[in-house]
């Protein structure tokens, strides 16, 4: 692990291996490491004669270190998950080499192609006026549009259906919860009623799928890039899964992603996104699965919050937004309960 | 410390923001100082000097007031003495303890949610549902509480290194 955190280091590093994949030396200059993410390490790269010209291109190397807050980690999901949807109506980078490895850069890594635009932040101030009209409605629809068309992808011939281990529409809901129960008993710190409360409800409620498809698993706001109000890629595959596409809009409509307005992540009006997201991926929204899903999403970011409390805890890193994730676990469990009770 | 533990935590704050984040270039850097910023906020509405040195301050005090009260008696200058404040010294709850104690409440409160689920076809209805809510009822004051003592999270700084 001694590359990561040290920029000079991991740059020799990558110009080695990168000439060992290409066949011939390359030059890396100075590597830059970006605040975003909350959970692999995300850099640029900028590489020299990756192709055998004097031409200068980025790349971007995400890592996932094992003091990490979902550590152990494994690139296969997203470059899986990435191959899969090269060449489909799914703008996202284009992955190129990756690995669990840990002897190349002391931790699994990815390597995938740097996409021109900006991300829209989902969390802003009160006092922050909402994004201009027509570039709203603009990202809106392409933002249902993708959603849509990531949800009817054909995956069962795709390299992602090494992920499928036995997921069907029916238990689809079920091996989910089960898996965030079994990652809060992990992280947990202290007993949390109140979870424990909503694990029992979800898996007493839980919906039959209209499908198994590719979920994102982080779709909102933050996690795509735009240029001009169109979107050029879809970003942070890492909680990527086969499971009920519901999942995706549950977590997209969560509170946290709305900025302080009505919209779904700060860009669509609720039942225009269903409409909409209905008649692209050609099945219709079950309200009370989105809501059934909302409830899960809050359960899995209060679990992702006591990981950053525990990764904090056990010193495995100071990065300094741990903390204050930390301190988010009362809000979800408090948003969850009145999610059930308004669903039950 | 003479200050107030608040405005110390604030004057913190406005340090960071106005002669550090002014002056740094590196997102990344500026986001963790953001996070700092965050914790600080926190420990303002959560915290407060440490109960353990002042008590061993009183409990120096006390000793020497009661040592004084104990020479003077039956002494004929002890009536133009000033009166000495009385009172034993409060022995403080260690946090430890009150952890623990949380804890063992939280676990008895998941426990009791479990075996409603597994005899609630035996209780009564109204049984059932009286318990059911007042173990709601305690779980929501516990986070009720905690939202109470909590700032707003500075998400969008720590993200993009910038004032929000």
């Amino acid at each position: 692990m001694s590359t990561l955190g040290d920029e000079a280091a991991l740059a020799v590093k990558v110009s080695n291996y990168l000439a060992e994949q290409v066949g011939h030396a390359v030059q890396v200059g100075t590597v830059r490491r970006f605040p975003v993410g909350f959970s692999w390490l995300t850099y640029a790269v900028p590489v020299t004669g990756l192709k055998g010209g004097s031409d200068t291109e980025e790349l971007i190397l995400r890592l996932g270190p094992d003091y990490g807050l979902f550590a152990p980690y494994s690139a296969d999901p997203q470059a899986l998950a990435m191959r899969s949807l090269e060449g489909s109506v799914v703008p996202l980078p284009r992955a190129y080499w990756s690995s669990d490895d840990p002897s190349v850069f002391g931790a699994p890594f990815l390597f995938c192609e740097k996409v021109s635009g900006d991300a829209v932040v989902p969390w802003v101030s009160a006092n922050e006026p909402g994004l201009e009209e027509g570039y709203r409605k603009q990202l809106a629809t392409e933002f249902i549009d993708v959603l849509a068309a990531l949800h009817r992808v054909s995956w069962q011939d795709k390299p992602i259906a090494a992920l499928a281990g036995g997921v069907t529409a029916e238990n689809a809901a079920r091996v989910n919860v089960e898996y965030w129960e079994t990652q809060i008993g992990r992280w947990a710190m202290r007993s949390y009623p109140l979870a424990e409360w909503g694990i029992r409800w979800l898996k007493a409620h839980c919906p039959v799928a209209p499908r198994v498809a590719i979920v994102h698993g982080d779709y909102r706001t933050g996690n795509f890039l735009e240029v001009d109000g169109h979107i050029t890629s879809i970003l942070d595959w890492e909680l990527v899964h086969l499971g009920d596409p519901h999942e995706d809009l549950g977590w997209a409509s969560l509170p946290m992603y709305m900025g302080g307005s009505k919209l779904i992540s700060r860009l669509a009006e609720p039942d225009w996104f269903y409409s909409r997201y209905s008649e692209k991926v050609g099945f219709e929204v079950r309200v009370a699965s989105v809501r059934y899903y909302q409830a899960l999403s809050l359960l899995k970011l209060a679990a992702t919050h006591m990981a950053a409390a525990r990764c904090f805890e056990e010193g495995r890193f100071n990065d300094m937004r741990m903390p204050a994730m930390g301190s988010q676990i009362a809000t979800c469990l408090r948003q969850m309960e009145k999610t059930i009770e308004a669903s039950a | 410390m003479n200050n107030s533990f608040g405005r110390t935590v604030d004057g913190m704050c406005a340090t960071l923001r106005s002669e550090v984040l002014t002056r740094l270039d590196d997102a990344f850097a500026r986001g963790q100082v953001f996070g700092v910023i965050n914790l600080l906020n926190t420990f303002k509405v959560r915290a407060d000097w440490s109960a353990g040195f002042l008590l061993e301050q009183i409990g120096a005090q006390r000793i020497a007031l009661d040592g004084v009260a104990a020479l003077l008696e039956g002494q004929p200058s002890a009536a133009l003495a000033p009166a000495l404040p009385a009172g034993e010294v409060p022995q403080p709850v260690p946090i430890a303890e009150l952890l623990a104690m949380r804890e063992a409440g939280n676990r008895a409160i998941a426990q009791l949610l479990g075996w409603l689920d597994a005899q609630r076809a035996s209780l009564s209805p109204e049984l059932a549902s009286a318990v059911e809510t007042k173990l709601r009822t305690a779980m929501r004051a516990e986070v009720s509480i905690e939202l109470k003592n909590s700032p707003r999270p500075l998400f969008a700084e720590m993200s993009s290194g910038s004032e929000a």
